[in-house]
């Protein structure tokens, strides 16, 4: 059961994608489009400052999710996964080779909004780069690991377009990320505290807006270490080595 | 190559079924295939060939009856002694023909460096496309991927070989020399299991079983087929189980 092939994996990944020059071009450039045009929006900058951190933690998620899911079941409508399946590797390498290659792009599209968004959109911080940098990468294994498992119950890319706006909005809603959720009724209040995005948010802003360090967040960070071994595990659970019936 | 015994049993199949929902894809069917041999899968689209490849690499499990192959229930622990050409190519396309091979030798258990490197270069070789080696997949003809998709599932010597119509859509010169690379390894004593709807590939195969809505309807050497039969070709003799068996149905 130990991943013996799960390198193998991640490196086939990484080189199948260095290889896709317009998906790498585009994963560099969409973000920084993205980041530009929120940034003109908002011409005055403190209003920017305070939305920042639910900006980053929306996009780390939203940007590792959509690479990881779409990518995912690219393997699968090519045949590619039921001909990885009929080999010796195992589920769990299969989940951790994808995690780990899929993670190393996510972690610079990740880096790339970051520090455009903190030296070109000139946001101000209070806690220290690498702490929010560390506390993102958190926040990117989950969302890898969930578009692994979304991905699994998705038959082909309209299908999985559609899980999107599903998985996404009502984080968005529902998290802070547009209105403060104490302003919100208490069923929905309640319905926020399942989902990731909100912990990802509050870890942000308390690091950013409060100045707090990785160990004053621990809870939050803990919530989305949870996250991820759970989606980890799901992920696992639900690949099937079968391709139907 | 490895080789294997021909009085062994590569796949034993006993009393299978199997269901997609409501739709019985193989219907309590039974086959011995012995060791060594190339034995063709013959039938229209539908007759359950798809399904019963599926079962003998461990991507299906049957609902009832029992699958062994090379002696085990198929699973990750025999499945690098089995060499598994899907019916789509199935092939990373970004990546090179190298990286595409390599990347299955290193899966199917192929390690050491130089060993896999000598490998993976003989295999490119002996499907004739060593010199476009660097390509990127997507560049290559479908004739060319199939090559490809062959490669990546001989790479690693398997003794048992499963390929899910490997010479559709090939042109007839290529399909003559897929069947050339069949014999070679028959010759070095690898199991050849092939599937197919077109009654050319038939002839290549030393032993054949038709099939007909997820059941074995006959089996034997194609000679064997065309003199019970009374039919000069294989089609012909594919057509007179079929109408017999309807014939016994009504």
């Amino acid at each position: 059961m130990l991943p013996r092939y799960a390198f193998t994996i991640a490196g086939r990944v990484c080189r199948q994608l260095l290889r896709d020059r317009r998906t790498m071009a585009l994963i560099v450039v969409v973000p920084i489009v993205v980041m530009t045009l929120i940034g003109l929006s908002f011409p005055e900058g403190i209003v920017l400052d305070r939305i920042a951190p639910a900006l980053l933690a929306t996009m780390a998620l939203f940007f590792s999710f959509l690479l990881t899911g779409i990518s995912f079941l690219r393997e699968r409508s090519q045949g590619t996964m039921e001909r990885l399946m009929a080999s010796s590797v195992s589920r769990l390498d299969v989940v951790l080779g994808y995690l780990l290659g899929f993670f190393i792009f996510a972690l610079t599209q990740t880096l790339i909004i970051l520090l455009f968004t903190i030296y070109v959109l000139d946001v101000n911080y209070n806690g220290d780069l690498w702490q929010i940098f560390v506390f993102q990468i958190v926040i990117i294994a989950g969302a890898v690991n969930l578009g692994i498992f979304i991905s699994t119950f998705a038959r082909n890319e309209f299908q999985m377009v559609q899980f999107i706006p599903l998985i996404l909005f009502p984080q968005v809603f529902l998290c802070g990320v547009i209105w403060p959720v104490e302003q919100m009724p208490e069923y929905l209040q309640w319905i926020g505290r399942f989902l990731p995005l909100k912990y990802g948010v509050d870890g942000l802003r308390d690091i950013m807006l409060s100045g707090m360090s990785l160990i004053d967040v621990w809870f939050e960070l803990l919530v989305l270490v949870g996250f991820t071994v759970a989606t980890s595990v799901l992920a696992t659970l639900t690949l099937r080595r079968g391709v139907g019936g | 190559m490895v080789t294997s015994d021909s009085k062994q049993v590569a796949v034993d199949i006993n009393e299978v079924t199997f269901r997609y929902g409501n739709i019985r894809a193989l219907d309590a069917l039974s086959l011995e295939i012995p060791a060594g041999i190339s034995f063709g899968l013959l039938g229209p689209n539908g007759a359950g060939k798809t399904t019963l490849i599926r079962l003998l690499v461990g991507l299906l499990k049957p609902k009832h009856g029992s699958v062994r192959v090379l002696g085990e229930v198929p699973s990750r622990r025999v499945a690098y002694r089995i060499g598994y050409m899907p019916q789509l190519h199935s092939l990373y396309t970004e990546l090179s023909v190298q990286q595409n091979v390599d990347f299955f030798a290193k899966i199917n258990r192929l390690s050491g460096g130089a060993e896999r490197a000598r490998r993976v270069e003989e295999t490119i070789r002996l499907v004739d496309l060593w010199p476009r080696r660097n390509d990127s997949v997507v560049k290559l003809s479908g004739g060319m991927r199939q090559r490809v998709s062959l490669a990546c599932a001989i790479v690693h010597n398997p003794p048992l070989l499963l390929l899910d119509e490997p010479t559709v859509g090939l042109d007839p010169e290529l399909r003559v020399t897929f069947w050339e690379h069949f014999a070679n390894l028959n010759e070095q004593g690898v199991t050849i299991i092939v599937s197919s709807h077109t009654m050319d590939d038939a002839a290549h195969c030393d032993h054949l079983a038709f099939m007909r809505d997820g059941r074995v309807i006959a089996q034997g050497g194609p000679e064997e087929l065309r003199s019970d039969t009374g039919q000069t070709t294989l089609e012909d003799a594919f057509l007179y189980y079929v109408r017999s068996g309807e014939r016994n149905a009504a």
